[in-house]
């Protein structure tokens, strides 16, 4: 707890419209390192509602990271990452794409609307859990966030 | 012509009777029309003959230019097609590990979590989930690999065989020191080939020959010969051999002769290797016999100038 750099409950936002995945990142940051709070959302909507406080978000926390899956319905993960990247309010929240896609295009793209990192979830159950717990100490032990 | 002369001739003469003396003009006359109608009609019969002969070799000509044009419409339709059946089942086999994931990961935190509180009956059933989970990825992952050949493919280079080879072995060192195989090959010959691929393709065959192998340890030997325009590589083994009556089925993705139990594998290997080849624009087939090892032979064009 010492190496944490924030000092308090970390809040993520995670935007994942797969409840077994979302059940599975909730598993490995319960026994993680650094106290955390998980929101989750399940669409690009909900997400910016979340992010802006709107509607029934009105009380949200600001998150201190956001994990995003690049194909969630309605409003999709790219879309999400753009608008977030260009409000002077939003765009230092730190992005980590979650998804399953290999695909280089995406890969580009995600970077190209600043993305600070893409992450492709591994198949292997044990790698998975292990991929979370690492964004989780990089994000929260490693890096030194703006406070 | 010059026969209405001899005959003109030869009447005056006084050979004939009188009365066809008298008759000559017509007769003389009566010849030369028939013989000079001959003539035209032969002339006739020339002319026409080399204007049919003009218009069957431009109907043909068309008929040929036709089924070019055909031809060429059918291969951009398969080449179409093909991309699409690689574009299906790279999109495929992608969409399928996204619940193939869920799967196996739930199992697995089950596994972990209620291992001692499961009776033998559901641990075994658990087992089965697993493995054909584990199997699914297996299939999953090959299907990829198999379109990626078209998909992923890379420029063909001049590429020297014996590198690829040595590349070959390398990559297989342990499984070759594991199984106390013996690889050999003769001066091979520098060809036009996407040489990751080419390096796949003998990894799949030699891997092949050490998995199939015989009482013997398994010997691999690798040689070459030119014809006019290509060249066949040829790959020998003292392996179990395959029945011939099988020789087209093992080139078939997912095809396999054996049970998992007694060989491991989905079946991909040699479907990779034909796909492989049939990209450089070779053909591959194989000779052999239950119990007398196995060769395959394939084909590359030879690099020009």
């Amino acid at each position: 707890m010492e190496r944490q750099s924030l000092g308090r409950t970390v809040e993520i936002l995670l935007v994942e419209d797969n409840p077994g995945d979302v059940r599975l990142t909730v598993e490995a940051l319960k026994d993680g390192k650094v106290s955390n709070n998980m929101n989750v959302v399940k669409d690009g909507f909900e997400a910016m509602d979340f992010l802006l406080r709107r509607h029934q978000y009105k009380e949200a926390p600001r998150p201190d990271l956001i994990l995003l899956d690049l194909n969630l319905p309605k409003k999709d993960g790219r879309e999400v990452l753009t608008e977030i990247k260009e409000s002077p309010d939003l765009r230092r929240i730190p992005v980590v794409i979650l998804t399953t896609s290999k695909d280089e295009a995406d890969i580009l793209k995600s970077y190209d609307l600043h993305a600070n990192c893409y992450i492709t979830k591994p198949v292997d159950f044990d790698l998975f859990m292990k991929a979370v717990q690492s964004i989780e100490n990089f994000w929260f032990s490693i890096v030194k966030l703006p406070s | 012509m010059v026969l209405t002369f001899y005959l003109w001739d030869y009447a005056r003469s006084g050979w004939m009777a009188q009365s066809v003396q008298k008759r000559f003009p017509e007769i003389v006359l009566g010849t030369g029309i028939i013989f000079s109608l001959l003539v035209f009609w032969d002339i006739y019969s020339l002319v026409t003959a080399r204007s049919r002969a003009v218009g069957l070799a431009e109907k043909m000509t068309e008929d040929l230019r036709l089924e070019i044009v055909e031809r060429k419409h059918a291969e951009a339709e398969l080449a179409r097609s093909n991309e699409e059946l690689e574009r299906f089942a790279y999109v495929a086999s992608h969409d399928l590990q996204e619940p193939l994931r869920m799967i196996s990961s739930y199992t697995q935190l089950i596994e972990k979590r209620y291992r001692e509180r499961l009776d033998a009956e559901a641990g075994e059933f658990m087992g089965y989930v697993t493995d054909g989970a584990a199997r699914m990825k297996q299939l999953i992952n090959d299907l990829l690999s198999y379109a990626r050949v078209g998909t992923r493919g890379r420029e063909f280079q001049p590429t020297p065989c014996e590198a690829v080879v040595k590349e070959a072995v390398r990559n297989l060192e342990i499984t070759l020191k594991d199984a106390h195989a013996a690889v050999t090959y003769d001066p091979l010959p520098e060809v036009l080939a996407d040489s990751l691929q080419l390096t796949q393709l003998f990894q799949n065959l030699i891997g092949n020959a050490v998995k199939f192998h015989g009482n013997e340890p398994p010997c691999v030997h690798i040689s070459a010969v030119k014809n006019s325009h290509e060249w066949t590589l040829t790959v020998r083994d003292n392996g179990i051999g395959i029945d011939p009556k099988y020789a087209e089925k093992i080139f078939v993705i997912f095809q396999r002769l054996h049970t998992r139990n007694e060989y491991p594998g989905t079946g991909i290997g040699l479907a990779i290797c034909k796909k492989i080849i049939e990209r450089h624009g070779g053909r591959i087939w194989l000779e052999s016999g239950e119990g007398r090892g196995a060769t395959f032979y394939f084909t590359l064009p030879v690099i020009k100038g």
